[in-house]
C-alpha cells in the first residue's frame, strides 16, 4: 500500500501519562504568541484519570477543589490526571460552524483559524465552543513587557488571511493555532516543543507510518467530550491505572 | 371636494404639554445612550460588564426581548385576518406598527455587542450558510420589510377598498409563517448548540414564538392603554377582552413549556444539565429570576387577566402588560446567562476569563457578570428609541386615520 497522501491531516496525541502538570507548554504558548495578561490559549486542567468525558468527575460532583494540583475523590481512594486543554481543531467544529462571516475558518489541513481581519466580534463561537478555550479581546491588550515577544511577525495563509499577528486587534476573538507559521515550515507547535516529558506528540494523522496516527488509532486514546460529535484531531492517552485492562 | 390625500403627514396634530414632556424625555435618553456608546467605541467592550465566561449580556437579552416584542403585530393582524378572529382587528395598525419599530430595534441592537461594529457589512458580503445568525438576520429584513409594506397598504386610502382588502389578506398568509419563522430562527441561535445543555433543547422555538406572542400582545395592550388614555384612543369591550384571553393563554403555555424543561432536567439528573437549573431555581444564586418569570411575570398577571373585575380597569391591564414583559425579559436572562455562566469542563483552574488584576485569579469556574452604566445606558436608550418610534408612529396613524375619515 503506497501511502502517497498529499494533504496533511495535522493532528496531535497527548500522553497522560507522561504529563507532569507543570504549565510549560502553556506558557511557552504565552510566549511564542504574545498572549495579554489574563489570556490563556492553553490550560492544564486538574482531572481524574481517564477523565475526557466530561461526565465522570467535576460533572458529576462538584470539582474536588477549585485550586489546580488537588486529587479528586476521598482519602485513600484518590486520583488525579492532567488533562492539557486547547482548541481541539475539531473536524466538525461547532465555532466554524456558527461563525457568521467565516472569519472562523477549517483549512485542509484541518487546521482551525481565526482571520482577525474579518472577525466582527459577535463571540457567536465563544458561545459555541464546549471547551471554553477562546479568548476575546475585551479592550487593548495589557502586556506585562512593552516589546513584543514570541514569533512577533504577521502570518498570512496562502490565501492572505491574517490567522496570526502578534498584537491582535481590538475586538476579535482569538485562540490555539497550532502553530500554524511553525507547522507550515516543518516545524512542530511550540507547545510540543518545549515539554520537558515529550507528552504531546505531534503529526500528520493522514500518514499511518507516524507515532501520531499510530498512537491516535490503537484504541487507548480518547478525544474530549467526544459525545458530543465534534471529532477532535487532538487524542488523549488516559493514564493507565494497576489492575485495568 | 376629496381631494387626494396621499401626505396627510403634513397635518400634524399640535403636540400638547404630556406629548412635548414625554418626547424631550426620550429624546435625551436617546441622546445620553448615544455618547455612552461613542464612550464603548473609544475603549472596547471592557467598557462592559462581559467576559470570557459569560460573554454576552444586556445587549443579546434585550436584543432577544426586542425581537419577541415585535411578534405581537403581525400575529394580531394576521390572525385577525387568517382565523377571522374580527374583534381583533381594530388593535392592527398599532400591532405592525409595534412590529416594525421593534424589529427595528431589534437589528440595532446587534450593533453595540459586536467588537468590530465597522465589519458588519461582511456578513452579506461573506455570509455564513450554516450559521444561524445569518439567516436571523435575513429574516429580520424581511420581515421588517413585510411590517412596513403591511403599514403601507393599510393606509393607502386612495387605494380601492376590495383591492386593499384582498392585498391585506394576502399579506396575512405571508406574515404569520414569517413571523413564526422569525422567532424559531431567533431560538435556533441559542437552541442548537450542543455546547450549552441549558440551550439544546427542541423546545426552544415554540418557547420562543409563545413567549414572543405574549410580549408582543403585552406591548400592544400597553400602547393602546396609554393610548386611551392619552388620546382618547377607545376599542370595544371585546377587542379588551380577547386580548386579555390572548395574553392569558400565551402566558399559561410559555410557563408550561418552560415548566416541562424544568421536569425534564430535574428527573433527567444529569449534572451538566442541572448546573444552570440549580442556580435559577429557589436557593440558587440567580433566584430572583425564577420569582420574576414565575410570580412577579407569571402567577400575578395571569391572575389579573384572567379575573374580568380586574382587567376591565385599564390601570390593571396596563399593570398586567408590564408585568408579563418583566417576566418575559427575566425568561431572556435566565436563558443567556445559565447557558453560559458554568462552562462544560468544571475541571481546575476553570475558564480564562481574558482579564487580569494583579493579585487576583484570571481563571473561572462560574461566570460573573455585572452590566456597566454603559451597558444600561446603551439599552435604555434602544428602548426610549423604540418608544419615540411607537409615539411618531402612532400619531401619524391617527393624523392618517382623521384624514380618511374626512376625505
Amino acid at each position: 500500500m503506497a501511502a502517497e497522501t498529499t494533504t496533511k491531516r495535522w493532528g496531535m496525541v497527548i500522553d497522560q501519562n507522561r504529563c507532569i502538570g507543570c504549565w510549560t507548554c502553556a506558557v511557552g504558548c504565552k510566549e511564542i504568541n504574545n498572549e495579554p495578561l489574563g489570556f490563556w490559549w492553553n490550560r492544564i486542567l486538574t482531572a481524574a484519570p481517564g477523565d475526557t468525558t466530561g461526565e465522570s468527575s467535576a460533572t458529576v460532583a462538584d470539582p474536588a477543589s477549585e485550586s489546580i494540583d488537588v486529587p479528586h475523590g476521598t482519602f485513600p481512594e484518590l486520583d488525579m490526571a492532567y488533562l492539557p486543554v486547547a482548541c481541539q481543531h475539531c473536524e466538525d467544529a461547532p465555532c466554524v460552524k456558527v461563525c457568521p462571516v467565516g472569519a472562523t475558518f477549517r483549512r485542509d489541513d484541518g487546521t482551525v483559524l481565526v482571520d482577525y481581519e474579518r472577525c466582527i466580534g459577535c463571540r457567536y463561537c465563544i458561545a459555541a465552543c464546549p471547551y471554553g478555550i477562546r479568548v476575546f479581546n475585551w479592550g487593548d491588550a495589557d502586556q506585562p513587557v512593552d516589546f513584543t515577544i514570541g514569533y512577533g511577525k504577521d502570518y498570512r495563509t496562502t490565501d492572505g488571511r491574517l490567522v496570526f499577528t502578534p498584537d491582535r486587534p481590538r475586538g476579535v476573538v482569538e485562540k490555539c493555532t497550532l502553530c500554524v507559521e511553525r507547522i507550515d515550515t516543518g516545524e512542530q507547535p511550540f507547545c510540543v516543543e518545549v515539554c520537558p516529558v515529550g507528552a504531546r506528540i505531534f503529526g500528520d494523522l493522514n500518514d499511518p507510518e507516524s507515532e501520531v496516527a499510530q498512537l491516535a488509532d490503537d484504541g487507548g486514546a480518547t478525544q474530549l467530550l467526544p459525545d458530543l460529535g465534534t471529532n477532535p484531531r487532538i487524542f488523549y492517552l488516559p493514564v493507565e491505572q494497576e489492575g485495568s485492562v | 371636494m376629496a381631494a387626494r390625500v396621499d401626505t396627510p403627514g403634513l397635518r400634524p396634530v399640535a403636540l400638547g404639554r404630556t406629548s412635548r414632556i414625554w418626547l424631550s424625555l426620550l429624546g435625551i435618553l436617546v441622546f445620553w445612550g448615544l455618547g455612552a456608546w461613542i464612550y464603548q467605541l473609544t475603549q472596547g467592550l471592557i467598557a462592559t460588564g462581559m467576559r470570557d465566561v459569560v460573554s454576552w449580556g444586556l445587549y443579546i437579552f434585550s436584543f432577544a426581548f426586542f425581537v419577541g416584542l415585535s411578534a405581537g403585530g403581525l400575529i394580531m393582524a394576521s390572525g385577525a385576518e387568517v382565523f377571522g378572529v374580527k374583534s381583533l382587528r381594530p388593535l392592527a395598525p398599532i400591532g405592525v406598527l409595534t412590529a416594525a419599530a421593534c424589529v427595528l430595534v431589534a437589528a440595532m441592537t446587534i450593533i453595540p455587542d459586536l467588537g468590530n461594529p465597522q465589519r458588519v457589512w461582511e456578513i452579506f458580503r461573506y455570509p455564513n450558510w450554516s450559521s444561524p445568525l445569518v439567516w436571523d438576520i435575513l429574516i429580520i429584513i424581511v420581515y421588517f420589510a413585510f411590517a412596513v409594506t403591511d403599514l403601507a397598504v393599510m393606509h393607502r386610502w386612495t387605494m380601492e377598498a376590495g383591492k386593499r382588502r384582498r392585498t391585506l389578506r394576502l399579506l396575512a398568509y405571508v406574515g404569520l409563517p414569517t413571523a413564526v419563522l422569525l422567532h424559531s430562527i431567533t431560538a435556533w441561535i441559542f437552541g442548537l448548540q450542543i455546547s450549552r445543555p441549558w440551550w439544546n433543547t427542541a423546545l426552544m422555538a415554540p418557547l420562543f414564538v409563545t413567549s414572543a406572542i405574549l410580549s408582543g400582545t403585552a406591548l400592544i395592550a400597553l400602547v393602546a392603554l396609554v393610548a386611551h388614555r392619552f388620546d382618547r384612543f377607545e376599542l370595544p369591550r371585546e377587542t379588551w377582552t380577547a386580548l386579555a384571553a390572548l395574553m392569558a393563554t400565551a402566558l399559561a403555555v410559555d410557563l408550561f413549556l418552560v415548566g416541562s424543561d424544568y421536569v425534564t432536567i430535574l428527573w433527567g439528573n444529569v449534572p451538566r444539565e442541572r448546573a444552570a437549573l440549580d442556580l435559577i431555581l429557589p436557593g440558587g444564586s440567580w433566584q430572583w429570576l425564577f420569582w420574576l418569570e414565575w410570580v412577579v411575570g407569571g402567577l400575578v398577571p395571569f391572575v389579573l387577566l384572567v379575573t374580568p373585575r380586574f382587567r376591565i380597569r385599564p390601570a390593571v391591564f396596563a399593570l398586567s402588560s408590564v408585568l408579563v414583559m418583566v417576566g418575559v425579559y427575566a425568561f431572556r436572562i435566565e436563558l443567556v446567562v445559565g447557558g453560559m455562566i458554568k462552562p462544560l469542563l468544571q475541571l481546575p483552574p476553570g475558564n480564562a476569563t481574558g482579564s487580569y488584576r494583579l493579585g487576583q485569579t484570571s481563571f473561572q469556574f462560574q461566570g460573573i457578570y455585572h452590566p456597566t452604566w454603559v451597558e444600561y445606558g446603551i439599552v435604555t436608550a434602544l428602548a426610549a428609541f423604540l418608544a419615540l418610534l411607537i409615539t411618531i408612529g402612532y400619531r401619524w396613524l391617527r393624523s392618517v386615520e382623521r384624514a380618511g375619515a374626512t376625505a
